[in-house]
Formats: structure tokens, C-alpha cells, sequence
């Protein structure tokens, strides 16, 4: 169980000498407790707390890493059960198959098509992570070509599922990769063995959360460390449930014996896959594996995981700058915003259900929203005074006028003092915004004169 | 070696709440469990309810989505006879948007007068919601609680308008949407407002504002978890069923864009953009989803719930 900042500093000297940088014992303590600093920078601490210490903060689901280079792969490394107790750290790692028994001109085209699953949101891309490579063939030498194939071609970590014959084949060929193997349930004493001896990564399978840890504790036995556990779980419902389960022994309970990333196979017939995909990125799968590449149905898996795994106390930012919404004109309106990614969504949806074309203004506030933005000063009279010069929306509009979100209301004189602009008070809730853009008569952006 | 049980124990249930139906007509009952969502713990009287969203006045959904409901949208009642009928909604979400000046601006007694109709036309359980603009809201939900033959719920009470809406339930027997812009306090802040002006808890149903895939959906999530938490902690004034909305999930672009060939077939990723947002919805605790593509009525019904 994770210490407390008070039984951390029972631990300490308590000289309060500030050599760790903090100014007293405490105050370490805390930041010890919160994760934020490691015992090792009280250069006095004894070996008893240090080893204490240590134990404790294990992380409670080990880290697990595939590939190498910048394409590495993390799973597992969490320490809570709900994003808004702290943040999830690894997000959800998305394989597409292969089968080894296509010809190598298919097999090539199929990696390609698994590489285009790349999407741009929020100024972040999206993609899958791993390919995974199945042995349909039975034949180790096919089996170790299409694993060198798939590596050369898509250039990103291999997920290996076959039998250890073939495994061992491919490990010939792509073992300095770093691939994740992923033997039959039967063979996961071979397949540990084999992963020991390659220091490689395992994916250790058997039905049920009880078996599962029967067969890590065989894959320890054999000297494979990095482990990662597949339940095979028969549905969505089954997945979802031993996802939950194995993540609550892990940080709840800290049983160690199944405290593991999870991986589920949901290809080859596994029913409804999409919706054990959206439930299992929603609740802690470290690993899925999807027979689909239509990007229709990986996109929005993606996205979702985009979302789930944003750190909640930092928001997404959107950059500043001008938006264009709709087919805009000289003559189309002008609204400022923060640059809180939620807010700039909100306020760009609801612009574009009034259909009327208009330029969205984006101020940089540190990803806040416009009520919190002004409460910390970021988003002021002055702050919208600078970007109305500095961003060139002068020179794409005739007029100078500009709606200000009805919320900070207080801030249109200030504004009109500081620049050349007329400033219109617009609702105080976004949603308001498409009869309000409807009902403004359009000389209000007529082009300024003199 | 024995694996220690990872089910939970928690002091609180969350409430049941029923729906009711005309005769001849299913009633929906949600909430009454003592577990997390999804997994085997406690006990789970009542599965999630689905439920679609029908419109009044002037709609127009994306193509994808007006093809998947064969352009059936236009005449709410006939509509919501296809919704229940042929697509297996367990209860309508009916909008009067079409009071709304831009949305078609029906009368406040042809918007009561629609409700009427749809109550007449199908037996199931139905939410109305109101069109959105303060003071027309303000007179029609007082005419649709008196027009409505039957108990309905009401959409939405919030902090401005919860003692009319609350009190219009109370007075003729209807349930409340009690709604809240993703905000765990003032969520239960309505609720205790609607129960002090006497609204019983059992009536009301939590509306935490849904974020579509990608457009805030991790806020509604967290939300969703907490009031759930909350409310299995104890917190009665959250221990209430959770309504999620699905139609912010169509008005991202990534769900209607045509002209983007690397993103898929259009007809696909839409139904998948909705359905993704439900699934997530479940997975934080929703006990209702209002859909707006038949097939996700089927999908989230279909799942073998245990």
C-alpha cells in the first residue's frame, strides 16, 4: 500500500537540513507521498526507509515495454482505477493482424493499409501501435519472413502470435526488435523460455483470472519477467469484467501474482469486437488486438482513447490563433475565445449550426475556460487587445468589430480603449451563439471607414 | 495460490426509477443496483435502458444518419412509431426543438398538442424535452405537463428553471430530468432543490450533459464515474439513475465528413462515432441512452447483459 506523507516522514531524519532541496522533512515527505520526488535525493535517509520506501513505491502494475526506439510501445504502469483520482498514463495500445498465410505482395499491402491508420486531432496523430503477426501457415520459415516483412514495411513493434516453433523462427529474424510474443496457452512454459532467453516480452495465456495467475507463476518460474496476461475472456462482458477484476487486484490489492498489463485478442470471431474494443480502451485493456483495419471503425477507437486518456488536470490545448468557420468573407463576423480545447469546440460547433460563416479569434490562457481564464488574468482586456493586432485579423476582415463572450462582458470598454475595435457583448452561453449570429444585422460588419 | 475476490461492497443503491408506459406498453425500470457498471458484483436488478431521440419542427440530421432512418424524421409521430416498433427504442426522448424560433417556432399548443399525439401513437415510456429558449420553455412545459394524458418526464429542470419544472411534474404526476453542465455539485445541487419543493427522488433521473466522442466525452465520463461512486458511497441526493444523450456524437465533423476517403466509409463511421460514445457512456455507469441510429438501439440491447 502506498505510504502516507506522515509515515514517510516518520521514516526521515527530521533535521529539516534542506539538503533534498525542500525546506523541511515534511515537506519532502509529501512530495515523496505524491510520487514527485524519489527518496534517493535525501542523501541521510537510512537503508530502512530507503528499502521501505523503495517497496512502496513499486508501481502496483508493472511496466511493460515492446519495440524499440521512438515506436516503443509502454503498457501498464498505472496507479489508480479512475481518471479523475490523478490521470492514466499508458493509453490503451491498439494492434492490427496480419496473417502469415497471405502471399508477400498481400502481406505487404495489408501493413501499408494498417499504417495509413493515422489521424490528425487536436493537433495530435492518432495511430495503431503494433502489428500483429498470426501463424495461420504453421510454417516457421513463412511465419519468420511475414515477421521481417511486417517490420520493414510498417516499421512499427511486432505483436507475434503462433506456436513456439515459429516463434522461435521469427525471433531469429525480428527478435532485435523487441517483439511481443504471444505462444498458446498450452506452451507457455516454452514460451517464457523462449522470451527469458531473447529478454523479450510475453503475452501469458489461460482462461479466467485463477488460471491466469497459475500460468504466470509457471512463466515466472521459467524466467520470463516482462509479462503481460490475456484472460481469454469469451465475449465483451467476460473482457470487460476481468480487465476490471486484474487492474483492482493490482492497485486495490497489490496482488502481485496478477498484477499485470492485460492484453485480449479480440479478432478471429470474437463477437461484437468494436464494442469490446470502446469498453475495454474505457476500462484498463493495456493490449487489444483487432482483425479490422477499416479506419470507419478505428478512428473512433482511437478517439475515444484520445479522450480517456488525457490527463485530466491538464486539459487539451487548442493553438492560438484565427479560426476560419464556413466559407468566411471580409464581412463575416469575429468572435474571441480561450484556447481551452473544450471551450474552442463548443463555441466552433455552435458557430457552425448557425451556418453563418464567421472567424473564430484564439487566445492563449493556459488551456482554461473563459470564466477561469479572466479569474486568473489570462484572458483580460489587454490579452484580447494584443491578439486583435498581433494575429492579422485585420487584414482579413473590412470591419473592426468583435463579439465578446457574454461572460466577461466587463472587459468591452477596456477593450475598445486599447484597440481600434467596436465590441459587441455576445451570449453568455455558447449555445445561445446560433440565434444570436442570426439575429445580427449585417451592417454590424460592414466595412469600417476612414 | 488463491486470488482475494475483486468485487466490492457498497453502503449505497442507487434508487429505482420507472418510466411508465400507456397499457399494452413495456415500462422502463433503471437503477436499483449496488455494483459498478460492467462487472459481476452486488446485485443488478435492471439493465441499461435505449432509447431514441425524436424530433419536432425542422430537422435535419446528416445524410448517413437521415438514410439509416429512411427519411422517416420529418412526421414525429410516424417516427416514433418506427423508433419503437421496427427499431426496439424501450422508451422516446421526445424534443419539442420545433418551439424554438429557429427550429420551425410551433406554437407552445401545437408542440403540447404533438406530445398528445405521440402518447396516442405509441405505449411506451416518453421524456419531453423543451426547445431550449428560456421563456418559451417557461410556458411550454406548464401546457405539456396538463396536455400529457399520461405520467412522462419532463426535460430538463436546472437551476434557473428547476421550481417551474418541478412544480409542473408535481402537479400532474410527471417525472423530472434534473440536468447539470458536467458538474458532480451542482448535479446534486438541482436534486436537492427538486426535493425540497417536494419532488420524491424516485422521480428523477440524472442528466450530466453528454460530450460527444471526441468533443468533451471524457468530461461526461469522469462525471458519470463520480456521481456513480458517489452516490454507491452513499450520497443519496446522487444515488439516482443517469441519462446520457448520444446526438452530440453527430455533431462532430469526424462523424459526417464526406470528402475525407481516409477516414472510411461515412455511413459506417458515423453509426461507429455514436456507438463509441455509448459504449463509453455504459462503461462509466449510464443507466439510459438515447440513440439516434436504429442500429445502436440494436447494438447496445443486443449485448448479452448479465
Amino acid at each position: 500500500m502506498a505510504l502516507t506523507a506522515l509515515e514517510i516522514y516518520k521514516l526521515l531524519p527530521k533535521t529539516n537540513c534542506k539538503d533534498c532541496g525542500f525546506p523541511t522533512c515534511l515537506a519532502f515527505a509529501m512530495q515523496l507521498a505524491g510520487g514527485k520526488e524519489k527518496i534517493e535525493k535525501c542523501e541521510h535517509a537510512s537503508e530502512e526507509a530507503k528499502q521501505t520506501l523503495g517497496a512502496a513505491s513499486a508501481p502496483p502494475l508493472p511496466k511493460v515495454l515492446v519495440g524499440t526506439g521512438d515506436r516503443t510501445v509502454t503498457l501498464g504502469d498505472e496507479v489508480v482505477l479512475f481518471r479523475h483520482e490523478k490521470t492514466f498514463y499508458h493509453p490503451t495500445a491498439i494492434a492490427v493482424s496480419v496473417s502469415d498465410a497471405l502471399s508477400e505482395e498481400t502481406l505487404r499491402e495489408r501493413v501499408r493499409g494498417i499504417s495509413a491508420l493515422s489521424f490528425e486531432r487536436v493537433g495530435q496523430a492518432l495511430s495503431v501501435d503494433l502489428v500483429a503477426v498470426r501463424c495461420e501457415s504453421g510454417d516457421p520459415a513463412r511465419f519468420a519472413a511475414a515477421a521481417a516483412s511486417a517490420l520493414a514495411t510498417g516499421g512499427k513493434p511486432l505483436l507475434l502470435v503462433g506456436p513456439c516453433a515459429v516463434l522461435e523462427a521469427a525471433v531469429g529474424v525480428a527478435g532485435t526488435s523487441r517483439p511481443l510474443l504471444c505462444p498458446p496457452p498450452e506452451e507457455t512454459g516454452n514460451g517464457a523460455r523462449l522470451a527469458a532467453s531473447g529478454k523479450l516480452p510475453l503475452v501469458v495465456r489461460a482462461r479466467g483470472i485463477e488460471g491466469l495467475a497459475k500460468a504466470l507463476a509457471i512463466a515466472r518460474t521459467a524466467g520470463a519477467t516482462d509479462l503481460v496476461a490475456d484472460p481469454m475472456s469469451a465475449d465483451a462482458l467476460q473482457a470487460v469484467a476481468d480487465s476490471v477484476f486484474i487492474r483492482r487486484l493490482a492497485i486495490t490489492h497489490r496482488a502481485r501474482e496478477i498484477a499485470y498489463p492485460t492484453a485480449f485478442d479480440l479478432g478471429q470471431g470474437f463477437p461484437q469486437p468494436f464494442a469490446a474494443a470502446c469498453l475495454l480502451v474505457s476500462k484498463y485493456g493495456s493490449l487489444l488486438v483487432l482483425d479490422t483495419a477499416d479506419p470507419a471503425e478505428i478512428f473512433p477507437i482511437l478517439t475515444l482513447r484520445q479522450n480517456l486518456f488525457t490527463d485530466p488536470q491538464r486539459p487539451i490545448q487548442v493553438e492560438p490563433g484565427i479560426y476560419p468557420i464556413g466559407k468566411v468573407t471580409p464581412s463575416s463576423p469575429v468572435l474571441v475565445t480561450t484556447n481551452f480545447s473544450l471551450t474552442y469546440f463548443t463555441v466552433r460547433s455552435d458557430v457552425e449550426s448557425a451556418k453563418t460563416p464567421a472567424y473564430l479569434l484564439i487566445a492563449e490562457c493556459d488551456g482554461m475556460s473563459v470564466l477561469t481564464a479572466w479569474a486568473a488574468g489570462k484572458f483580460t482586456a489587454e490579452s484580447i487587445a494584443r491578439i486583435l493586432t498581433e494575429s492579422g485579423i485585420a487584414e482579413q476582415v473590412g470591419h473592426r468589430t468583435l463579439i465578446l463572450p457574454g461572460m466577461v462582458a466587463r472587459l468591452s470598454g477596456k477593450i475598445e480603449e486599447l484597440a481600434p475595435w467596436r465590441v459587441l457583448v455576445g451570449p453568455q452561453e455558447s449555445s445561445a451563439l446560433p440565434s444570436y449570429l442570426r439575429r445580427l444585422p449585417p451592417a454590424a460588419f460592414a466595412a469600417a471607414h476612414g | 495460490m488463491t486470488i482475494p475476490s475483486a468485487a466490492r461492497c457498497y453502503p449505497g443503491r442507487i434508487l429505482s426509477v420507472t418510466l411508465p408506459a400507456a397499457p399494452g406498453g413495456t415500462p422502463v425500470t433503471v437503477g436499483g443496483q449496488n455494483a459498478l457498471p460492467l462487472v459481476p458484483e452486488g446485485d443488478r436488478p435492471h439493465r441499461a435502458a435505449v432509447g431514441m431521440e425524436v424530433g419536432t419542427g425542422v430537422c435535419e440530421p446528416p445524410p448517413s444518419l437521415a438514410r439509416a432512418v429512411e427519411n422517416r424524421e420529418k412526421d414525429p409521430v410516424s417516427f416514433a412509431k418506427a423508433c419503437v416498433e421496427e427499431w426496439g427504442a424501450q422508451f422516446l426522448f421526445l424534443s419539442l426543438s420545433g418551439c424554438h424560433p429557429d427550429g420551425g417556432g410551433q406554437t407552445v399548443s401545437l408542440g403540447a398538442r404533438i406530445l398528445r399525439e405521440v402518447l396516442t401513437a405509441v405505449p411506451c415510456p416518453v421524456i419531453v424535452g423543451g426547445c431550449g429558449e428560456e421563456e418559451i420553455d417557461a410556458k411550454l412545459f406548464p401546457a405539456v405537463a396538463e396536455a400529457a394524458p399520461r405520467p412522462v418526464f419532463l426535460s430538463y429542470a436546472d437551476e434557473k428553471n428547476y421550481r417551474l419544472v418541478g412544480g409542473a411534474a408535481m402537479a400532474y404526476g410527471h417525472g423530472v430530468v434534473s440536468w447539470s453542465p458536467i458538474d458532480i455539485n451542482m448535479a446534486k445541487q438541482i436534486n436537492l432543490l427538486l426535493s425540497d419543493i417536494g419532488v420524491p427522488a424516485g422521480r428523477i433521473l440524472i442528466d450530466p450533459l453528454t460530450g460527444g466522442l471526441g468533443y468533451g466525452l471524457e468530461y461526461t465520463f469522469s462525471i458519470v464515474e463520480r456521481i456513480r461512486l458517489a452516490g454507491l458511497g452513499g450520497d443519496g441526493m446522487l444515488a439516482l439513475p443517469v441519462l446520457c444523450h448520444l446526438g452530440d456524437a453527430w455533431k462532430a465533423r469526424e462523424a459526417v465528413e464526406v470528402s475525407e476517403p481516409s477516414w472510411g466509409d461515412v455511413v459506417v463511421r458515423g453509426r461507429r462515432w455514436e456507438e463509441a460514445t455509448g459504449w463509453a457512456c455504459l462503461a462509466a455507469g449510464a443507466d439510459l441512452l438515447v440513440c439516434r441510429h436504429p442500429e445502436n438501439v440494436a447494438a447496445f440491447r443486443g449485448m448479452a447483459w448479465r
